[in-house]
């Protein structure tokens, strides 16, 4: 009875979804059709000498499902006659079965808007990268793998690709490795540790939009408080398109290319920027993982005379290794996701789009381009090259990392 | 314990406290620009605290302020007349005048102001004189000086000097700016320049919404996943977990298509509905959920407490801080978003406080102090929040990154 109860419950729910799918020119009405007959006879099988308040519930639903033919609101009334039908139920049903009915209720409304946002867009995402230009200003046609033959040979998706590659390149390492020396350094027991943890957390909880406003003021060319410190008057750091490898090596007579010419200094400047607001976090973070290593470690450590050096690179560092390995996934996933800081700072993408990252590329070709296809593709490509480095992630540093403690 | 020598702490405390003024600098320039007039805030050398923060000047702004009609927000009555007053031993008169609007961003003022510049002992009295029957908001003003004098000071002093010919400059973005509307007289630039009101409401009204609405979907699913046994289960679990996988960027096409078809671009429903059910909040709950003990649950069945009142009368209660820290990542996370805001809505309406900031910028120019007041406003009620709620923001942050 839990099954078929669960079984009704759950396609009349999925007949709602498809009718709201069918207003929006998702579904076909014959799909529509087809479930609700699923659904009639689900319910003449789940209730089959039931109460006659059951069978009431019964019709009211029916008469929902076909005012819904020509009313998607409508019918909703469906649902009403489910729960008349479920009071009609209650007495006779087991433990097991009223489980089996509030458990589906309590979850559908959540899993209704995850599989109408987020699991039916995504493939429709896929469906959507394969038609030629797809937007709202005229008819598409289908154009197969197309889009992503473009994608490959696109210069400015490997760009985007390339600086994403070195902002977790420079931005994960470093921000971990910073946040790492803070969190140990405010768990010695230092006094004001409130006060440091304030400070260094607040960048964290400031929208990206201010923040990069204000950065954008410090790295400005004439007034800018940077070049005052740094004594570099007049240096436009978002505009520097130059690879930051090349300016270095630059003097010492290496000419360095492409790629490996770094990302450029308006890239790097953005990366400092994101690194002062994601610190926080991290240091939190970590902080979290050092409170939870065990004192006596350190005190067997200490009798064995190890310094305190020994005792951070064997001790600590170990042992904190679920807490960086978290930090990683989420700056190697968040590097795709650049978006508020580069918009900011550089609205147009840079000089030669040297500061493109993929979400802005996707942006600008959705939004701007008005090619939803393209756009598409991108995301999916992302999306892939995301799920393949977590699994690889997860097979080769996981193995490394400890959990027990 | 471990040992600590003095110079060991001493390095501690350095490097923290190095570490935490840059942290904070970008705050403290982000403050004091917005209290700079346009001048101060072009300088090569930076000034550190600016002339708004001066507590002498501050007694002639109120003074100014009054006789213009207001002590405290400043402006220009209908009828009424305010007189600065420039110290300076006798000399060529000077010029004065209400010019058109300096800054990037106008406001109606007067243009039949009349100005009468009188010699009286020890200094020149500049009388401004409002004959309209209107308030004016500002009251700017430009004084031309001769560059023989060998030394002057205005009362208050000016928002710019500048030089012309063989006159000096001074101008005033407002001679009659009262004690508030003197200090923060870039903030209410800014906040006359764009409709900050109107972005805080949609802000606070779409991020509450989907803090409320997500918090009692996240409530209802997670209660069934932990506590209740049903068939299918495991199934619904493992469609929750394969979510968690979507990165955010492969919805924003599929998901604007979406509300393009249901005609909610440019609605609250946009900025809310898509994110309410969120798998986060989901676990995140679950977890807690898990948590407690099973008898709790046993003694309320066997009392015929329903599922709901077990959910409502027991999990809820026992989970509260599992909701605030869902509660809290949810209101941030909506608050701060900025490329959600900027794909699906047009109009000036239905901006966001981060939306409008961005506009803002582009509209800004080079008019730092007025950016830097409202890059300030925006992020004002976070950082209140964090303030109230300090230990649940950092539990919350702790717990998601153990789990």
């Amino acid at each position: 009875m839990g099954l078929r109860l669960s079984l009704y419950l759950g396609f009349l729910v999925s007949t709602l979804l498809v009718r709201l799918l069918w207003d929006l020119r998702f579904a076909p009405s014959w799909l529509y059709a087809a479930l609700v007959l699923l659904v009639v006879g689900l319910g003449l099988w789940t209730m089959r000498g039931s109460p006659a308040l059951v069978w009431v519930g019964g019709l009211v639903t029916l008469a929902g499902l076909g005012v819904g033919y020509f009313n998607a609101v409508a019918s909703l009334i469906a649902l009403a006659g489910l729960f008349i039908s479920y009071h009609g139920w209650r007495n006779h049903l087991s433990e097991k079965d009223q489980a089996a009915f509030w458990g589906w209720v309590f979850v559908w409304p959540a899993l209704a808007l995850l599989v109408f946002w987020q699991v039916l867009p995504a493939f429709y995402a896929v469906w959507l990268s394969l038609l030629d230009r797809f937007n709202f200003l005229g008819p598409s046609r289908f154009a197969g793998l197309g889009n992503y033959e473009i994608l490959l040979r696109d210069p400015l998706f490997w760009k985007a690709m390339g600086n994403t590659f070195w902002f977790v390149a420079f931005t994960v390492p470093i921000g971990i490795g910073l946040a790492a020396l803070i969190a140990i350094l405010l768990n010695e027991r230092v006094r004001f540790q409130g006060l440091f943890r304030t400070l260094y957390f607040l960048p964290y909880i400031t929208a990206l939009t201010a923040a990069a406003a204000v950065w954008d003021w410090i790295y400005n060319p004439e007034f800018g408080f940077l070049n005052y410190l740094l004594g570099t008057q007049g240096l436009d750091w978002l505009n520097r398109p130059e690879g930051i490898f090349s300016l270095l090596l630059a003097p010492l007579g290496f000419q360095l290319q492409g790629f490996f010419a770094g990302p450029s200094l308006a890239f790097v400047a953005i990366m400092v920027m994101t690194i002062w607001h994601f610190l926080g976090y991290q240091i939190v973070v970590l902080l979290a993982g050092l409170q939870n290593i065990p004192r006596e470690y350190y005190e067997a450590a200490e009798l064995d005379g190890a310094s305190w050096w020994q005792q951070q690179w064997l001790i600590t560092w170990p042992l904190l290794s679920p807490a960086t390995f978290f930090l990683f996934t989420l700056g190697l996933i968040g590097a795709f996701q650049v978006f508020t800081q580069v918009l900011i700072l550089t609205p147009t993408g840079g000089v030669l789009q040297d500061t493109l990252t993929v979400t802005l590329y996707l942006y600008n070709k959705g939004f701007r381009d008005s090619d939803f296809s393209y756009a598409s593709a991108i995301a999916v490509v992302v999306f892939g090259v995301i799920l393949i480095l977590t699994l690889i992630q997860q097979r080769v540093l996981e193995r490394r990392v400890n959990y027990e403690t | 314990m471990r040992r600590s020598s003095p110079l060991g702490r001493f390095l501690i405390y350095l490097v923290l406290t190095v570490g935490a003024v840059v942290m904070a600098f970008p705050f403290y320039w982000m403050l004091a620009t917005s209290l700079k007039s346009p001048q101060e805030a072009q300088q090569a050398r930076p000034i550190w605290i600016p002339e708004r923060l001066k507590a002498s000047n501050w007694r002639v702004a109120w003074s100014l302020g009054a006789e213009a009609g207001s002590s405290w927000w400043g402006g220009f009555g209908p009828q009424q007349s305010v007189t600065l007053k420039l110290y300076a031993p006798p000399g060529p008169v000077p010029q004065v005048m209400v010019p058109s609007p300096p800054g990037a961003f106008s406001d109606p003022r007067s243009e039949q102001t009349r100005v009468q510049v009188s010699y009286q002992g020890d200094h020149w009295a500049i009388r401004f004189t409002n004959p309209s029957s209107e308030h004016f908001r500002t009251l700017p003003a430009v004084i031309l000086i001769s560059k023989e004098y060998p030394s002057y000071t205005p009362e208050l002093p000016p928002d710019a000097i500048r030089s012309s010919g063989d006159d000096w400059r001074l101008e005033y973005v407002n001679v009659a700016p009262g004690l508030l509307g003197y200090i923060f007289h870039n903030y209410l630039e800014a906040w006359y320049a764009a409709p900050f009101a109107r972005y805080f409401f949609n802000s606070f009204f779409t991020a509450g919404l989907q803090v409320l609405g997500g918090l009692f979907l996240a409530v209802l699913a997670a209660f069934a996943l932990a506590r209740i046994p049903f068939p299918g289960k495991s199934w619904v679990f493992g469609l929750i977990l394969a979510t968690l996988m979507i990165p955010g960027e492969v919805l924003l096409i599929p998901n604007y298509v979406l509300l393009a078809r249901l005609e909610w671009i440019d609605t609250y429903y946009a900025l809310i509905v898509p994110w309410l059910a969120s798998v986060f909040g989901i676990f995140l709950l679950r977890q807690f959920y898990l948590s407690l003990p099973q008898d709790l649950f046993d003694a309320a069945r066997i009392d015929g407490a329903s599922y709901w009142t077990q959910m409502f009368r027991i999990a809820l209660p026992l989970s509260i801080p599992g909701l605030i820290t869902y509660g809290i990542f949810t209101f941030l996370g909506a608050y701060n978003a900025l490329l959600w805001p900027l794909i699906v809505t047009n109009s000036p309406e239905m901006r966001t406080v981060q939306l409008g900031l961005q506009v803002f910028i582009g509209e800004a120019g080079s008019d730092y102090g007025a950016l830097m007041a409202a890059s300030t406003v925006s992020i004002l009620p976070i950082i209140l929040g964090y303030f109230i709620a300090q230990k649940q923001f950092i539990q919350g942050v702790a717990r998601s990154g153990i789990k």
